[in-house]
């Protein structure tokens, strides 16, 4: 970049084609940096603060993990595929709603039939992610609008939804063993809810690793056009990718009402900025087709680790999201100049 | 029968039905806005009276300033998330900078000195990280306003900043010169001042060059760096022009001023017609889709319209305008 | 096997293609050739099902087919090597062969039978690649060797081959050929897109010319000469193509020396440009040729080396530094880099121009006097129509090559850096370009012409350096401008 080196003598000659993958290279590829963070998180907490290896601290980092890690892995899922989704945190919120409203409902019609009415709500909370899904799919691929416009607005007009219909109050009169036995329940030793996340993610990873899906979303997401002329059906894989994010989003709204043990139109606000922060700091990139499930995931865990680690030290919840919105552009800053580092 | 000159090809002669469609398309924001207002009036017969159209005009003015500082930076192919709670800080900071220098009229000058340069500093950083760096401009905003958002309820504490200036509301929010208020001598001069500065300078020519086509601008000389950075930091002083003027309105610093205004800005340039493939439009497009909006919002308050609903409104439209503004693209 | 008749196809109601016939039999090479935007293209993406085609009949195997999309084509059999890769960069090299056709369970992928199908693939064609390597990790001639493979995987009976030698080396191309050979043995019917008459002669048994959208002709390739197929390419003897130009070499006027540019695609290039001649640089598409001009206008990070314009040697050059050290770059790709097709041609005519006094004073622009300003280099270049406000997106692509060769002539330059002058535009606009060309050496400035086309360089050029893999290999003088002499170090001088 600078005139001396413009000036000075070649030093050495490189074939022009050679592909140099150096250990710096091979580092950032397999997740390096998110290992890196997430290790000087976990070793800088537990010194400043011995409180965070408490077995109750633990189990609450792991509970706040999985309810970032799965709306993570929905991000991720809609990024590689080459799109965008604000409406995430929205999706979150209007599921709980509905997880709640049905369940009041329903419990109200069949009192005995606790485990059904569960399932009724949950059914009818992913039956909202899958009809979000399929309306972002629909204006992104069939009518190529941009994924971030289409998604805002779709925000926007959720937001409304699930607001006007409990005018902001949350709704209280979930069933008790919902509460108990998901939101707070632990088996083996471990939340639920962390058993679900995992069971979610080793789902993205196969998917993505063993599954013509999971290859047909990268293609669509690194290159649609290649993608169309070799054959893949680019507007099916695409809805495909949106409405599992609207499904994970939604059983994200579902387990996020038995932690509350209500349903609220509020949770979600920052949802899209921490999954967005989560997929990139997990090396999902912006232009898509690049990004894996188990990074997101190191991601999440890094993200879980620095609020608890911010709780623990008491640190007001404002600034939270002030850290939250620097991690991120420092990731990204951080990312952009390895890059061109890379690239000379 | 084909002729070279391309696109108009299809068309047959100068008054067929074709000619009269791309009349009523060209025109469809000024048509939308009279059929909305009379829609309106026949539920509501107040919302055509002289008073509102006052009304109207002044509330257009803010949400216009917004969506002209917010197509500045749409035109370069960019976007800026931050500009909601770069408003509700401008206003937090101003407000403070106001009381600790006595709250008497003169240290109004401080308030706009204080919210400016906080602003350029918002606008600053996003064009460097933007253009500097290379990071994308959504994600760059969307981090940067969650930045401002912490920074404002902060400061604040959450709370409005109260004792403010008297001559401040008395001035700028219900003053009037040649008996026009004076939020809109406002408006109208940031719209006279962008669109000279769009027609009739370097920089308004190369934002439209960098929009279109980043890399021939490149290729043709332009500096994108500075054009880029100035842009970013155009945006957001104007964004605190807009908040000073809202906090004369309110007659306090609010932490929560800007928390819609993002979406509203956006919605009201798209409406409008600035393209987000940048390089097209201009700010007199975001002027008429703030009016639009502000009409729409108008009618539907005086018709007792559930804030909650209009919320979903302002989604519903900003998709229909999308695929409005694309077919019409493809013509 | 193949026969389409009247094709027809129009964009913006332009003919791209008028009323043309066409025929594959079992087994043969049939070769397509033409100038750029002759309507090659377009007739083989409209057999190919990228586009449909507005009239003419399309018959396969007896069958009539009325429609096709480019997944039908490749069921029934038809597959397409286009020069733009359909390669997604992010996928391996075994994921892209596969993409879209991959051999799966109810649910699960299955590697290991892909993986040898893919081994025996490319054993087959004798291509040697990294199968597990990222596709963007890859060469030029790589993605065309993954590309022809990924053609193939269906076993097609139709196999169109676009311009494949175009970033072949030697070897590379042997192998090609070779594999074509194998393909016409097992009955195979392959569409030859190329400009090279030895491939054509040696390959092809029959050659269909277009020109203009329409088709000058069919005839037996061993029946007519090289020279007959030009004419019928140009429709004009190539004497009256190009314009007779006097080189008065002069002063250098740009000296490059031991130029490499940070991604190696240049390495320790050196060469001269002087006044009054034009300068040709040859070589494969993916040589480095590009880069070379680029990187002197400031396009590409220089690593080491120097620039001498004149008699100052700029140590950063940047597109603004250079436009003011008086040189001019022109794009090979005007769509990408060239042109800002949603603004006006006014506006793409003055964007590098717009600090010279006449059209702004300080940061404000007099834009009352743009028309003016443009109105004599417009009407010197003969634009069509003569539409200053209209978007350059509505402009034919000849027109649209002038409006970006209009920047040029808005100030004196000395030095023209010409990339790829005449890709896609008509001979028309063709012969307007090398006339231009031929105006300004005839001033005294210096042209640096980048071409793929053999005859622009043996016709317009005084001498002509050769590039291979990043370096400059040759350099070629009067007398020694012939295809075969500069063809014979297009591969390192190994041949």
């Amino acid at each position: 970049m600078s005139s001396e080196q413009a000036t000075m003598a070649p030093s050495g000659v490189i074939k022009p084609t050679e592909h140099r993958s150096s250990l710096l290279d091979r580092f950032l590829m397999q997740g390096g940096i998110v290992i890196t963070f997430l290790i000087v998180a976990v070793v800088a907490t537990a010194l400043v603060e011995p409180r965070f290896l408490n077995r109750l601290n633990l189990i609450n980092v792991m509970r706040n993990f999985a309810l970032l890690l799965i709306p993570s892995l929905a991000q991720m899922l809609v990024m590689t595929a080459g799109g965008f989704d604000l409406s995430v945190g929205a999706v979150v919120a209007i599921s709980s709603v509905v997880t709640a409203a049905v369940m009041l409902v329903g419990s109200g019609y069949f009192p005995d039939m606790e485990i059904a009415v569960i399932l009724l709500s949950l059914v009818a909370a992913i039956g909202v992610g899958v009809l979000v899904g399929l309306t972002n799919a629909g204006l992104v691929a069939s009518l190529s609008l941009s994924p971030f416009m289409v998604t805002l607005a779709m925000m926007s007009v959720l937001m409304g939804i699930a607001l006007y219909f409990t005018q902001g109050i949350p709704i209280y009169g979930v069933a008790q063993s919902f509460i108990t036995g998901v939101g707070r329940g632990q088996f083996l030793g471990l939340p639920i809810v962390l058993h679900v996340a995992l069971i979610v993610l080793v789902a993205c990873i196969v998917m993505q690793r063993f599954t013509a899906l999971g290859r047909h979303i990268y293609a669509v997401g690194s290159d649609l056009r290649s993608a169309r002329l070799s054959g893949v059906a680019t507007g099916r894989t695409l809805a495909i990718a949106y409405v599992l994010a609207g499904i994970l989003a939604a059983l994200t709204g579902f387990l996020m009402t038995s932690r509350l043990g209500s349903g609220q139109s509020t949770i979600g606000g920052t949802l899209a900025l921490e999954t967005i922060a989560a997929a990139v700091i997990g090396g999902v990139s912006l232009r898509g087709g690049v990004g894996r499930a188990e990074h997101v995931a190191l991601a999440a865990l890094f993200l879980a680790v620095i609020a608890n680690a911010m709780n623990l030290v008491q640190v007001d919840s404002k600034y939270q999201t002030l850290v939250l919105g620097a991690v991120l552009i420092v990731a990204l800053a951080i990312d952009r100049l390895l890059l061109r580092k890379r690239q000379a | 029968m084909s002729t070279p000159s391309g696109t108009k090809a299809q068309s047959i002669g100068p008054l067929s039905g074709g000619a009269i469609k791309d009349m009523l398309l060209a025109a469809r924001l000024p048509i939308a806005i009279v059929v909305t207002l009379v829609l309106f009036g026949l539920v509501e017969p107040r919302v055509l009276s002289l008073g509102n159209f006052r009304n109207i005009a002044i509330q257009a003015s803010y949400l216009s300033i917004f969506a002209m500082a917010q197509t500045m930076v749409i035109l370069t192919r960019g976007f800026d998330l931050s500009l909601g709670y770069t408003v509700s800080l401008v206003s937090v900071v101003a407000s403070m900078a106001m009381v600790a220098m006595g709250g008497g009229d003169a240290s109004i000058l401080y308030g706009v000195g204080a919210g400016v340069l906080i602003a350029a500093l918002i606008g600053l950083a996003n064009g460097l990280l933007i253009a500097g760096i290379g990071i994308n401009p959504l994600v760059t905003t969307l981090g940067m306003a969650n930045i401002v958002m912490a920074l404002s309820s902060t400061i604040s504490g959450g709370f409005p900043v109260t004792g403010l200036p008297r001559g401040l509301t008395a001035e700028f929010a219900q003053g009037s010169l040649m008996s026009i208020p004076i939020p809109i001598w406002f408006a109208g001069l940031v719209y006279t001042l962008l669109f000279l500065t769009l027609k009739a300078t370097k920089f308004g020519r190369s934002l439209y060059i960098i929009g279109a086509n980043p890399r021939a601008a490149v290729a043709a000389g332009i500096r994108t760096l500075p054009v880029l950075v100035l842009a970013y930091t155009l945006c957001a002083v104007l964004a605190a022009l807009g908040a000073l003027l809202l906090t004369a309105r309110t007659g306090s610093g609010e932490p929560n001023l800007g928390g819609n205004l993002t979406l509203e800005a956006i919605a009201a340039a798209v409406v409008g017609g600035v393209r987000l493939s940048g390089g097209e439009g201009g700010v007199g497009a975001a002027l008429l889709g703030a009016l639009f909006i502000t009409v729409l919002s108008n009618g539907m308050n005086l018709v007792q319209i559930d804030g909650y609903l209009q919320q979903i409104c302002l989604g519903v439209i900003i998709i229909v305008s999308l695929i409005v503004n694309r077919d019409v693209a493809r013509r | 096997m193949l026969e389409v008749t009247g094709f027809t196809k129009r964009f913006r109601g332009i003919a791209a293609l008028d009323n043309v016939d066409f025929s594959l039999n079992e087994g043969e090479v049939h070769a397509l050739l033409g100038e750029n935007g002759a309507g090659k293209s377009t007739l083989i993406n409209l057999i190919a099902g990228t586009f449909p085609w507005a009239e003419g009949v399309y018959r396969i195997n007896g069958r009539t087919i009325t429609s096709l999309t480019p997944q039908v084509a490749q069921e029934i059999g038809i597959a397409a090597v286009f020069q733009e890769f359909s390669l997604v960069p992010d996928l391996t090299v075994l994921e892209n062969i596969f993409l879209g056709r991959e051999q799966s369970g109810s649910l699960f992928l299955k590697r290991r039978q892909m993986r040898q199908a893919g081994t025996e693939l490319l054993d087959g064609l004798g291509f040697n690649l990294p199968l597990d390597e990222k596709v963007a990790f890859l060469s030029r001639a790589q993605k065309q060797m993954v590309e022809i493979a990924k053609a193939l995987r269906m076993r097609p009976k139709v196999l169109i081959l676009d311009e494949p030698t175009a970033s072949l080396t030697d070897g590379e191309a042997e192998k090609l050929f070779h594999a074509v050979a194998l393909l016409k043995g097992r009955g195979v019917g392959i569409i030859y897109v190329s400009h090279r008459m030895s491939e054509i002669r040696n390959l092809s048994d029959r050659v269909t010319v277009l020109r203009g959208g329409k088709r000058i002709g069919t005839v037996v390739t061993s029946e007519i000469s090289d020279e007959g197929l030009i004419e019928m390419m140009v429709g004009r003897p190539v004497e009256q193509l190009f314009p007779s130009i006097e080189h008065r070499p002069g002063a250098a006027r740009l000296e490059v020396r031991n130029l490499t540019t940070q991604d190696h695609s240049v390495i320790d290039a050196s060469f001269v440009a002087r006044a009054g001649e034009v300068v040709g640089l040859a070589g494969l598409v993916g040589c480095g040729r590009s880069e070379l001009c680029r990187a002197v206008f400031g396009l590409e990070t220089i690593e080491a080396g120097t620039i001498t314009v004149g008699d100052k040697t700029v140590a950063r050059p940047s597109p603004a530094s250079m436009l003011a050290s008086k040189v001019c770059y022109f794009p090979a790709d005007r769509g990408s880099e060239g042109l800002a097709m949603a603004r006006s041609a006014r506006e793409n005519a003055t964007m590098s121009s717009l600090d010279l006094p006449a059209l702004s004073a300080g940061p404000l622009l007099k834009f009352w006097r743009e028309r003016e300003v443009i109105k004599a280099p417009l009407t010197d270049l003969a634009l069509r129509p003569m539409a200053p406000e209209r978007k350059v997106s509505a402009f034919s692509g000849g027109n649209q090559q002038k409006l970006m060769l209009a920047r040029g002539l808005m100030r004196p330059f000395d030095v023209y850096l010409f990339d790829e002058p005449t890709v896609g535009i008509d001979v028309g606009a063709k012969v307007d370009v090398y006339n231009l060309i031929k105006s300004l050496v005839a001033a005294g400035a210096s042209v640096v012409v980048s071409t793929s086309e053999l005859p622009e360089l043996i016709n317009l050029a005084s001498r002509v350096y050769v590039m291979h893999e990043g370096k400059v290999v040759a350099e070629l003088g009067q007398g020694e401008l012939t295809e075969a002499q500069i063809l014979s170090h297009y591969f390192g001088g190994r041949a």
